[in-house]
């Protein structure tokens, strides 16, 4: 496997491939076939790199499946950041990031010249003004280096700020990044803040943990510019039928970012925003997008957010739904049956995960939930948590009570119920 | 500024870590690869720090073969403007007041000085978290908060009151060992063995939201804790079977949603059905069968049977319901 290295240059293959691994479980070399068996050895060999102990192989009569078990409930530390940690660089890269710190860790502000004189003289290493120039705007633009202009010239100087001098500054800061470093958002910039000062997690776990979610990260930032700037952003995707076709490049979409929906039970993402083409509002997983890019100013972006604040709380998950399909619908009502005296905490479930939706008690022991939302085919997801409880629907669509009347019917035979003629 | 960038890689990480000492060895520098880094970094870089025709240059060879760094301090542990900027805005999150009081988040604010925060809270919503969320603000909390984290670090022997979630009033004597945060609840937890006479009686775990008093004992539980005995002792003894059909992208919307569970899974390639078997704390059983259950006939819990029998108990509920409902007559109408 000749110039196979564990870095990578480019974070978008390897964010689908990892993707692929973790969600899917179990992948066999010959469903890897939208890209050649060669790029598919070294990413599988680079994800094992990464992810250690916690791949697991199975072989089967289909060939050997290799997939990422992770319980993320009980990990100290999301072993995803490590993808974020194999950036390819150059000798060059790492040789002057070591000795362009160590020339200005005095805090002293040099000139170009000067600091190239002393890689030759001090380090008996040879750097053209170029390359050092270039490394050095790089790293003021990191907010690693600062620059100052004394007359035609730049100097140059180390930022002052150091992880270590932080931790021990601030009283508890180690703790807090101990916690912040697992959680969103962007924990893996705590976690990299703590790895620089030498330090791990050692007192947190995180339940319902959807470690994947650090894979978008790398999109987030762009988003959020183009918000704080009230920009229109331009979006490439893929949808989830095509991402196994090696040709697709995605579609292209302007859209006017409002607001990172965040699932904490279905482990997805999802960019709300305004799509001028349609004239609505819609929601794009962010796992289903490749690319961002930030275009021009939108002049009415105040405008529009206002109305996708009124517009958002009328959505119960994520969908704004399809209203010139379905029409209008009626408020979705849906009555539970309680216990009141030996149930009490299924109204404090019903309380506390209703939503936007409002409920009120009709009679003893029993409890309707209203709700007037753009898309009643989201809440049915959540309310057949309530299986065995729901004594009536009524509202939203016809379709939807359908589907519910005949899922249970197939569950009641899936598990082993009598069939009975008289609901046929 | 990107947090996908070599200067915050394993690769870097370990290279500063090896500068640190003037002198080293090869020996040092293979086992601290080897420690730190990836898999296979053994195999890439090693070769760029020990002199050779690879190598950076970072490191020269000694006359008695040691390694001398050509740099003349250490490393200096850099923060970032990303870093500064996340750390921002992680001063304005309810959540910090739980390490830190106002008097040190103003000052870290000051020194942060103008730094712009990564994001701003209102940029993100969250979907489908739940409402009774724990109160950051609250005083007790906090403090409650503060003493259970304490206890942790020191591993010290705490007297805890509090509501179990049966809303009983239960008191005893506990070690703490880690505390754990869901961002679904939004609530902090304790896990914990209840201790008599100074032994492990049972384990545990104790929403902080739920202690009404906790006071460390000034001891320290000396006998040797593993937090894999505790998990192990909170595990299902078998694991739910899952069968997952790809109906309405059943696959795909399973294995998102139960991504966070340890879990080993078959697929049958003739139907693309997958077999999941699925691992999960005893206690969260009913948590674990009512999102089973949501998925409908999309998935079918195959065993144990204790658990299949539980899923049939409340489907034949909803069966009745159904058949004897308006919901049925609504339908006949439509």
């Amino acid at each position: 496997m000749a110039g196979f290295s564990e870095l990578i240059k480019n974070f978008g293959k390897t964010r689908d491939y990892i993707r692929d691994f973790f969600i899917y479980g179990c992948k066999v070399r010959s469903d890897f076939d939208r890209k050649s068996l060669r790029t598919y050895s070294d990413e599988k060999r680079r994800v094992e790199s990464w992810m250690g102990d916690y791949m697991r192989y199975d072989d089967s009569v289909h060939g050997r499946s290799v997939s990422i078990s992770v319980d993320s409930g009980h990990i100290p530390e999301n072993p995803l950041y490590n993808a974020f940690y194999s950036k390819s660089f150059t000798d060059n890269d790492m040789l002057l990031h070591f000795l362009l710190t160590d020339i200005l860790s005095d805090g002293e502000y040099r000139a170009l010249k000067d600091i190239v004189d002393e890689l030759n003289s001090e380090y008996s290493m040879l750097f053209d003004e170029q390359t050092v120039r270039n490394k050095l705007k790089e790293y003021t633009q990191e907010g690693l280096v600062l620059s100052e202009k004394r007359g035609k010239t730049l100097y140059y100087s180390l930022c002052g700020d150091r992880a270590d001098e932080y931790i021990s500054h601030f009283e508890v800061l180690d703790d807090a990044l101990k916690y912040f470093s697992e959680v969103q958002h962007f924990g893996v910039i705590g976690n990299s803040i703590l790895k620089t000062a030498g330090m791990d997690n050692d007192l947190f776990f995180i339940k319902h943990n959807y470690i994947i979610h650090t894979l978008e990260d790398i999109l987030i930032p762009e988003i959020l510019s183009g918000m704080e700037e009230k920009r229109y952003i331009t979006l490439q995707t893929f949808s989830a039928k095509k991402r196994s076709d090696s040709d697709d490049n995605g579609r292209e979409a302007q859209v006017v970012p409002m607001q990172i929906l965040v699932s904490v039970q279905t482990g997805r993402q999802y960019l709300a925003a305004y799509i001028p083409a349609v004239k609505r509002f819609s929601s794009f997983r962010l796992d289903y997008i490749k690319t961002i890019k930030k275009s021009t100013v939108c002049e009415n972006y105040d405008e529009l957010k206002a109305k996708y604040e009124k517009n958002i709380s009328r959505c119960f998950g994520v969908s704004f739904g399809t209203r010139r399909e379905t029409g209008t619908v009626t408020p979705m009502k849906i009555t539970f049956c309680v216990d009141e005296d030996k149930e009490p905490y299924i109204i404090e479930r019903l309380n506390r995960e209703k939503r936007c939706c409002t409920l009120e008690k009709i009679e003893e022991n029993l409890y309707t939930l209203t709700a007037d939302v753009f898309d009643p085919n989201e809440i049915m997801h959540w309310a057949k948590t309530f299986i065995g409880r729901i004594v009536n629907i009524e509202g939203g669509t016809s379709d939807i009570i359908q589907r519910f009347y005949n899922d249970i019917i197939r569950m009641e035979e899936m598990y082993g119920g009598d069939s009975d003629e008289h609901i046929q | 500024m990107n947090i996908f960038s070599e200067i915050y890689g394993t690769y870097f990480r370990i290279t500063a870590k090896l500068l640190e000492k003037e002198l080293t060895d090869e020996k040092t520098v293979r086992e601290t690869v080897m420690r730190e880094g990836f898999k296979d970094t053994l195999l890439f870089l090693p070769q760029k720090l020990i002199p050779g025709s690879e190598s950076t240059g970072l490191f020269k060879r000694t006359e008695d073969g040691k390694l001398q760094r050509i740099t003349k301090n250490a490393p200096v542990k850099l923060l970032t403007g990303i870093q500064k900027s996340w750390l921002k805005a992680k001063l304005a999150d309810p959540r910090i007041r739980l390490f830190m009081d106002e008097d040190v988040i103003s000052a870290l604010n000051e020194k942060l000085g103008n730094i712009p925060p990564l994001y701003r809270e209102e940029q993100f919503r969250y979907t489908d978290r739940f409402a009774d969320s724990d109160d950051y603000h609250d005083e007790e909390y906090i403090s409650h908060f503060r003493t259970a984290l304490k206890a942790v670090k020191r591993r010290s022997i705490v007297y805890i009151d509090f509501i179990s979630g049966h809303g009983n009033h239960m008191r005893g004597i506990f070690v703490l060992l880690k505390l754990e945060y869901s961002p679904k609840n939004d609530k902090f937890r304790a896990y914990c063995y209840l201790l008599r006479n100074g032994r492990i009686k049972s384990s545990g775990i104790i929403n902080i939201g739920r202690i009404t008093e906790i006071t460390d004992t000034g001891r320290v539980f000396r006998t040797p804790v593993s937090i894999d005995e505790y998990f192990q002792s909170r595990k299902c003894s078998e694991p739910a079977v899952i069968r997952v059909t790809t109906e309405r992208s059943g696959v795909e919307r399973f294995m998102m949603e139960f991504a966070a569970y340890e879990k080993h899974t078959v697929r049958d390639t003739q139907t693309g059905e997958y077999t999941v078997e699925l691992w999960y704390d005893e206690q969260d059983e009913t948590e674990v069968l009512i999102r089973l259950l949501s998925f409908g006939p999309v998935i079918e819990i195959m065993g144990p049977a204790h658990l299949r029998e539980q899923a049939r108990q409340r489907i034949r509920k909803q069966y009745e319901y159904i058949k004897n409902s308006d919901m049925n007559s609504t339908l006949e109408e439509s």
